[in-house]
């Protein structure tokens, strides 16, 4: 099962996807890769407030009891980790993100740090939004060219080596999405600054 | 060309037949080119039954669809074979101007197979590809005969042997431009055994991107990560590779008097800080390379040329007690010289200097003394006395006195600079290697030490499988592309994958280079069941294992390894015996090169 360190990287991640307002008390869930198995937070446990038990170990392959436990997103993080070379995925409710993804298709920074981490975050649309086939084909699919990609209306999809890496690109996607909207409420027209920004859109 | 020239040039020494075949296209996309087409096309040529040095074995240097593009460390070229000193696939990569001079001569790889009958070189110009003779250069070192053949930067690269080569030593190096290296597994002996003395190359062709606005884009913004990131623009051009020795001493994981101990009492006199205030005379590039970490260094006693790096300063230092940088950065010369590795020729002093504190080896030999290098690598050059059984690398060595156990080796491969007690990631590395021991096929300093990309506990070890398994089939990927790994550190594979499609115009994204590097690392795996290794060889010396670290940051710890390796073998896809099961090699479209039972 879950060891210590591992534990402690699983509970402080989620406490500070929590106090950082990137989803609500009790959604989102992680799950990182050991070996051929899955270890993912439980279905409903408070990403605050993680405990040792809050966490189930399923087959990343075949079919166990620990389906019966696990976060509703399973099909999702299983469907990544078969299709990219993802190591840990975190989903949450980034909100300014989730606004933004209502009306338009890609999100392209306008700022500095997230020009240079993220260049575009794509925004996929699915018609059964949670836990459902079709969601964990378009979302893997989408994570083959990115590290982080939107699902219009609903949340992120980050995956990195470590959590605290998949945690970076929400945290960065957020502060993006926000100055895009703070930009946009003080209605003044963008001054570019970055050569080749342009091809931020073929990114 | 964009990306692939479609040529492979096919030398036999035996008959001197030379011939042209194309490059199958279908092999292109699935191993693109370097490490990963080196060992497919090896996994054909050079079978089970094949001696490495017997004129059956083939010296297989592949370019990749990146070198010679311009694109920021394009340089770089491998050479792949049978290894002598492991018995093991061998791939090693060098930079430098010589494989982007390859490339311009219009191929994606060059076959060398057979033994001449007499020393003989080969000449590969616009005028075609001939074989001469080479008997006036056989004895030669490797800068005489650099000089000799006419070494011009940009115009006319040579890459040779020196006496270590012709002498059949299993850890000798092929040199590339004067003093670069193919260092490990000895692909020197290889050449040696073919009587083949040097290759030269004039090529005029051109890489050229099949997309220059996407090309030009993707130089843009990698250029701003490798200025961005402190590593690549600020420590590596300042103190070269050695920038690491205080950081990798000051956790307790540099190898001290052949890993007895963890950290280096005079590891500041080795520094990257003591080269750059002592003997750095300036720094130098690769072929179109921003960041210039190569040292040209000069010794009080007027010598010059270029190291120490990293694995160097370590190897004649703390591996050996020595702190005297004068003697280590000549010894590196001599290396270079001879046509040595200086990480093998390193270790096996200090596991001779150990034998013979032991009492296992007469001789006087102790740590600390540094005045016995310049002897023991030339002895070592052409088995002389002690070096003949230096010559044949460590293992064989300390097994002779009756102590294989002090043999820092895996798979006999000499282990690099990281103690793996503080390390665990890296012990894993160096435990399943397909070459051995080496840091150079997943080097796991970026994560647990450098963090990069982000920092992890070292010394923990659930989950750690994933993350080895997801560097070793990066750096496959990269060797296969052909990039410089320092690259690596600022630039991540989705850019490599966005520039490779801007030179070839096919598409790739990064998870497409990702499933050719587990493509090439799966391959060479096979490569190493059907030569008989077995799960019993993914392992490290017992020190390593058994003995924890006595004082210091990492006191108290051993490698984990059983844990890790069976998490590493469900991570991979493979039984338990650590052979990749049916349904991955499906996967990987690798069917049909499966081994028998």
């Amino acid at each position: 099962m879950i060891d210590e360190r591992l534990f402690e990287e699983f509970r402080t991640i989620g406490r500070d996807i929590l106090v950082t307002g990137l989803t609500s008390s009790h959604g989102g869930n992680m799950s990182v890769r050991v070996g051929d198995k899955i270890i993912i937070k439980r279905r409903g446990a408070q990403l605050g407030q993680l405990k040792p038990t809050d966490f189930v170990e399923t087959s990343l392959y075949g079919r166990d009891s620990g389906i019966a436990r696990a976060s509703t997103e399973l099909i999702v993080h299983r469907a990544i980790y078969h299709n990219t070379s993802a190591l840990a995925v975190i989903h949450s409710h980034p909100r300014t993100a989730i606004a933004l993804s209502l009306s338009r298709d890609e999100i392209i920074p306008i700022d500095v740090e997230g020009s240079y981490l993220l260049r575009k975050i794509p925004v996929v649309s699915v018609e059964f939004a949670s836990g459902s086939t079709q969601m964990a084909d378009t979302v893997s699919a989408a994570l083959k060219q990115y590290k982080i990609i939107m699902q219009r209306g609903h949340g992120c999809f980050s995956t990195g080596q470590t959590l605290e890496e998949a945690y970076h690109w929400i945290s960065t996607l957020e502060e993006i999405s926000d100055i895009i909207l703070e930009h946009k409420l003080l209605g003044e027209p963008l001054i570019e600054y970055r050569k080749h920004s342009e091809s931020y859109k073929k990114w | 060309m964009h990306g692939w020239a479609g040529k492979i040039l096919d030398v036999d020494l035996s008959n001197g037949r030379i011939e042209t075949r194309p490059l199958d296209p279908q092999i292109a996309r699935q191993f693109l080119g370097g490490r990963g087409l080196g060992a497919r096309l090896l996994w054909d040529l050079v079978g089970p039954e094949v001696a490495p040095l017997s004129p059956e074995n083939a010296l297989i240097f592949t370019m990749g669809p990146i070198t010679a593009s311009a694109s920021q460390t394009s340089n770089r070229f491998n050479v792949s074979s049978k290894s002598p000193l492991t018995g093991t696939i061998l791939h090693a990569n060098s930079g430098g101007w010589w494989g982007m001079q390859f490339k311009r001569t219009g191929h994606d790889a060059l076959i060398v197979r057979g033994k001449a009958d007499k020393p003989t070189w080969i000449e590969i110009t616009a005028a075609g590809v001939v074989l001469k003779d080479a008997s006036d250069l056989w004895g030669k070192s490797v800068f005489e005969t650099t000089e000799a053949l006419g070494q011009n930067r940009n115009k006319r690269n040579v890459l040779c042997i020196g006496p270590a080569g012709e002498n059949l030593v299993k850890i000798a190096a092929i040199m590339n431009d004067k003093e670069r290296a193919l260092a490990r597994g000895g692909p020197g002996a290889v050449m040696g055994s073919k009587n083949l003395k040097a290759i030269v190359v004039e090529g005029s062709e051109r890489n050229q991107p099949a997309d220059k606005e996407a090309f030009k884009f993707m130089q843009y913004e990698t250029g701003k990560l490798i200025k961005a990131s402190p590593l690549t623009s600020k420590a590596l051009p300042d103190f070269g590779t050695a920038v690491v020795v205080n950081i990798v001493n000051e956790i307790g994981a540099f190898p001290t008097r052949n890993f007895q101990q963890s950290q280096f009492d005079g590891a500041d006199e080795i520094s990257g800080e003591a080269i750059t205030e002592k003997i750095l005379v300036k720094n130098q590039a690769c072929w179109a390379c921003p960041i210039s970490c190569t040292r040209i260094s000069k010794t009080a006693s007027g010598k010059e040329g270029e190291g120490p790096e990293f694995e160097t300063t370590w190897a004649f230092g703390a591996q050996c007690g020595i702190d005297d940088l004068d003697a280590i950065t000549e010894a590196n010369f001599l290396c270079n010289d001879m046509g040595l590795d200086t990480i093998s020729m390193g270790n096996i002093i200090g596991c001779a200097m150990e034998l013979a504190e032991r009492g296992l080896l007469d001789s006087d030999l102790r740590f600390g003394q540094a005045d016995k290098l310049q002897n023991l690598i030339r002895a070592t050059a052409y088995r002389d006395g002690l070096g003949d059984e230096m010559a044949e690398g460590s293992y064989r060595m300390a097994e002779k006195h009756g102590a294989p156990e002090l043999s820092m080796t895996a798979k006999k491969l000499e282990l690099p600079a990281y103690d793996p007690r503080g390390m665990q990631g890296q012990g894993l590395v160096f435990a399943t290697g397909n070459r051995g021991a080496c840091h150079e096929e997943g080097n796991m300093l970026g994560p647990e030490v450098l963090a990069l990309p982000r920092l992890i506990d070292r010394f923990a070890t659930q989950g750690k499988a994933g993350i080895v398994s997801v560097h070793q089939n990066s750096a496959a990927v990269i060797d296969s592309l052909v990039y410089c790994k320092f690259a690596n550190m600022a630039v991540a594979e989705e850019f490599f994958a966005r520039t490779l499609t801007a030179v070839t115009g096919q598409p790739f994204s990064a998870d497409d280079l990702m499933r050719v590097g587990e493509r090439v690392w799966n391959l060479e795996r096979l490569y190493n069941l059907r030569e008989g290794f077995t799960k019993e060889d993914d392992t490290l010396p017992d020190r390593l294992i058994n003995d924890p670290i006595a004082e210091g940051p990492s006191a108290g710890f051993t490698v984990k390894l059983a844990p890790m390796l069976q998490e590493y073998y469900q991570f991979r896809g493979w039984n338990e015996d650590g052979v990749p099961k049916p349904e991955k090699l499906k996967e990987l479209e690798l069917e049909g090169l499966e081994i028998g039972d």
